[in-house]
């Protein structure tokens, strides 16, 4: 990995900014609750710096990323940061949602301000005590300092600092010139020694002593509906305590809950259960839908004509006959989510209170969510978000808490519902399907004038439906070169369920656009990244990393796409042999403003590729007979460790704010990769060279 | 149901469970032992792999029963404080993200190191080709094994 020198001369000036003090008796409650300035931020009696994150962890390291920003605005080192993990509350914590690379842009501000705030108090605790000004003491270390006196430690200030009024102490945050940690430490995740020790807790490992386990009979075929149980040989399994129907939407997707005291015991109920089922869609093939999906694209017309009929692209002829223009259409197939650790959830549900414990995205939207579907004040319902294996877009969605819940109703103590493998492959909720048709036309140089994206695809089922035409469009529509053009959007229904998946629709928009001009630059005998270049207006940030990746990576690459979404910038250039199709070397440039933690910058940017070398080399979803045709990671085709290309992420500096990054690498790697395996063929979808549904 | 006798991480255990019973479940709910995650249930992905005597094995497809008398080592027995190579190596080049999948990529790891004390990029592909990691660490994955393999060169 490549840390560039200029990374450290960015960071646009932030100010401090109001952090909501805690409600209630433990604000400024003395030595006992120690230094209590805002819902972020303690310094505990004994001198200990406690953050408490707002948002969940799912492997993109927002814990990490907030022990990096209080170290840094309390003087201390990032280890020296104990987490604790926020439950669902958005009244206290506002948007606790991991969800469009909003995290770091989100939260960096406040958190740094609640530190800092906590810091200048103890500052001032310190300065009263010595009679000295306070602009004379600097924090370093956990101690505050003077010249000429005895630093004084945490523990021995929080008292003083408790009892000041945070309203009369100026807050200043830390200069960028001045910072130590941010964008500059060594530090590895923050959860690392509970990771290697198997003693981080996740969905299962959260859930409450003598918790009942489920798991769920759903339906074989898409949309297919319960129509008559008979569970006496699953009651008759020893351990099953219940057998319980769960009616969608109320509780989840539908189908029938075996609860039982061990998870064995619940697959062995399950396995005995015999359910008819009724109604769906038996005979859906993805196949059929892709190609729905293209006869519905609109007739093929001509784009806009700045050059007039003379401006055909040189190659025309192979591609259509008489046509004078280049166009592509481009195939997008199902994908899964497929985090490691399969849905679970757990729910204890008592006479006036409803508590959850699950990997979640949104604890405090989930909790707003149950409160209105359950019909109670949101005080009575608790979610408390446990680490995520994986997470992806998937965990946005409340269908497993919803089970759990009707489990837990149903056989009044805690029930953990838990999703095989298997359940977690065939009852997601996709990354839609599209078909897109580019045109453009070509002027003498082969550099193209005008473009035309028409997209044909189906919504997210997660979004109420007004809400899509514009979800569909802010998500994927973010070309960021110099040709006018157009692009239009037809929704057609969803057959199957639909919902986020890491850059949501920018992964279908930008891997079309960037393989498109691929295809124009070297149809043209254009190096593809001078084209780029020409083709990226003057200013862009995306010069910067394009120059940056292209110097690292080497002369005339074949795989070449760049991304500008997220207030972040990045260009990824590939290299791979399409005879062997293998992927050799994957080189990323990027700029996010400010990379708070480098090495989870680096680790979100380096994933997002291997989600890119996966979906083109392979994986996908396909349905035949009414089901999905996959069940597992034996033929889901994720990459395995040999598919690992070389990868280099580049860390470019910029005087940029703050930008986001989960989902930023994974549109234009995929492209980049497509790219370099075509080689001089054409790419008319994903996955490359398979076919796709 | 069955009395099984299994010795876990240096400690004989007796359960009574069926002995169709996975020994996954066997671990991570009578005996407590959850750092072997379950991720596939069908020997697919890795996460759960602990030594069973000795070698890498797949608790998610080995009945207790047919690992009645086995010696096992979970994640948890692999040392006393996290400080295998193995762990540190981890630890020391931030492998992790979601880290999930990881005690399973580790114990695969250590059962590589005891065959292979300095694998090739070849041989570590191969130990590794179905342990999934799905956040993509595969790169720090390589670069930690390395790493672990020169620790445990170093230390013995």
């Amino acid at each position: 990995m490549t840390v560039s020198r200029r990374t450290f001369l960015g960071a646009a000036l932030v100010v401090a900014v109001p952090v909501p003090a805690l409600a209630g008796p433990a604000a400024g409650a003395g030595p006992a609750a120690g230094l209590t300035p805002n819902v972020f931020v303690r310094v505990d009696g004994r001198g200990r710096v406690v953050a408490t994150v707002p948002r969940p962890d799912t492997g993109q390291g927002v814990r990490t990323m907030a022990a990096v920003l209080v170290a840094e605005e309390l003087a201390v080192e990032v280890e020296d940061v104990t987490l604790e993990q926020a439950p669902g509350d958005t009244a206290t914590y506002g948007s606790q949602a991991v969800a469009n690379s909003t995290s770091s842009r989100q939260l960096a501000t406040p958190l740094r301000t609640a530190a800092a705030t906590a810091r200048c108090l103890l500052i001032a605790a310190a300065a009263a005590r010595w009679g000295v000004p306070a602009a004379a003491c600097t924090a370093r270390g956990g101690r505050v300092h003077h010249p000429g006196r005895r630093p004084l430690a945490y523990r021995d200030l929080v008292a003083d600092a408790a009892a000041l009024d945070p309203a009369t102490v100026p807050v200043t945050l830390t200069p960028p010139e001045r910072w130590r940690l941010i964008g500059r430490t060594r530090a590895g995740r923050s959860d690392a020694r509970d990771i290697v020790t198997g003693r981080a807790r996740y969905g299962a490992e959260s859930a409450p002593r003598g918790s009942l386990i489920a798991v769920v009979a759903r339906p074989p075929w898409i949309g297919a509906q319960v129509a008559a149980v008979d569970d006496g040989a699953a009651r008759a399994v020893d351990g099953v305590v219940a057998v319980v129907r769960l009616a969608a939407p109320a509780a989840g997707q539908g189908g029938v809950a075996v609860v039982a005291s061990s998870t064995a015991a619940a697959l062995r109920g399950r396995e005995a259960l015999t359910v008819t089922w009724t109604g769906g869609t038996p005979a859906a093939d993805s196949r059929a839908w892709l190609d729905e999906l293209e006869a519905a694209l609109p007739p093929a017309g001509s784009p806009v004509r700045p050059g007039g009929p003379g401006t055909a692209f040189p190659g025309a002829a192979a591609d259509g006959g008489a046509d004078p223009y280049l166009r592509r259409v481009y195939r997008m197939p199902l994908l899964a989510h497929a985090p490691m650790e399969p849905m679970n959830a757990t729910a204890h549900v008592t006479a006036d209170a409803v508590r959850v414990w699950a990997p979640v995205q949104d604890p405090g939207g989930l909790r707003t969510q149950l409160a209105r579907s359950l019909a109670l004040p949101e005080a009575r319902i608790a979610v408390t978000p446990t680490l995520a294996g994986g997470a992806f877009g998937r965990r946005i969605e409340p269908d497993a808490v919803l089970e759990a819940i009707a489990c837990s109703r149903a056989a009044g103590k805690p029930v953990s519902v838990r999703w095989t493998r298997d359940d977690d492959t065939r009852h997601d909720s996709y990354r839609p399907m599209s078909v897109h048709r580019l045109t453009a036309a070509l002027d003498a140089s082969g550099l193209p004038l005008t473009r035309t994206h028409e997209v044909v695809t189906w919504p997210l089922t997660v979004l109420p439906a007004f809400a899509n035409p514009a979800v569909v469009r802010a998500s994927g529509d973010h070309f960021p070169y110099t040709v006018p053009g157009d692009v239009s959007v037809a929704l057609r229904p969803a057959p199957i369920r639909t919902g986020f998946w890491r850059a949501v629709y920018a992964g279908q928009f930008g891997y079309a656009e960037e393989c498109f001009l691929s295809e124009i630059a070297r149809h043209g005998g254009h190096d593809q990244v001078a084209f780029r270049r020409r083709l990226l207006p003057a200013g862009s940030r995306l010069h910067a990393v394009l120059d940056a990746a292209a110097a690292k990576a080497g002369p005339a690459p074949a795989g070449v796409a760049c991304h500008l979404e997220y207030g972040s910038a990045i260009a990824v250039i590939a290299d791979a042999d399409p005879a062997t199709r293998r992927v050799r070397r994957v080189t990323a440039a990027v700029d996010v403003g400010v990379p708070i933690h480098p090495s989870g910058v680096i680790a979100q940017v380096e994933g997002a590729i291997l989600d890119a070398v996966s979906t083109v080399l392979g994986a996908q979803i396909t349905v035949r007979d009414g089901a999905v045709v996959q069940s597992s990671f034996r033929d889901y085709a994720w990459a395995r460790i040999g598919d690992c290309p070389d990868i280099d992420v580049i860390i470019v500096g910029s005087q940029a704010p703050i930008g986001g990054l989960g989902e930023l690498a994974y549109p234009p790697a995929a492209a980049a990769i497509a790219s370099a395996l075509a080689g001089p063929e054409p790419v008319t979808g994903m996955p490359y060279g398979v076919p796709v549904g | 149901m069955g009395r099984f006798r299994l010795q876990v991480n240096g400690r004989r255990q007796v359960v009574d469970v069926p002995g169709d019973t996975p020994l996954l479940w066997v671990l991570r709910e009578e005996l407590g032992l959850t750092g072997p995650r379950y991720g596939c249930g069908v020997g697919a992905c890795g996460a759960c792999v602990s030594l069973i005597d000795g070698a890498a094995g797949r608790p998610c497809v080995r009945t207790v029963e047919d690992a009645d008398g086995a010696r096992v080592t979970t994640i948890e027995g692999l040392s006393e404080h996290g400080d295998h190579p193995v762990q540190r190596a981890w630890v020391d080049l931030d492998v992790a993200q979601c880290g999930y999948c990881q005690p399973g990529q580790i114990m695969t790891v250590v059962a590589l190191l005891a065959r292979v004390p300095d694998p090739s990029d070849a041989q570590i592909d191969e130990a590794l080709r179905d342990n999934v990691c799905r956040c993509g660490t595969y790169p720090r994955i390589r670069s930690a094994v390395r790493r672990a393999a020169s620790l445990v060169r170093g230390a013995s």
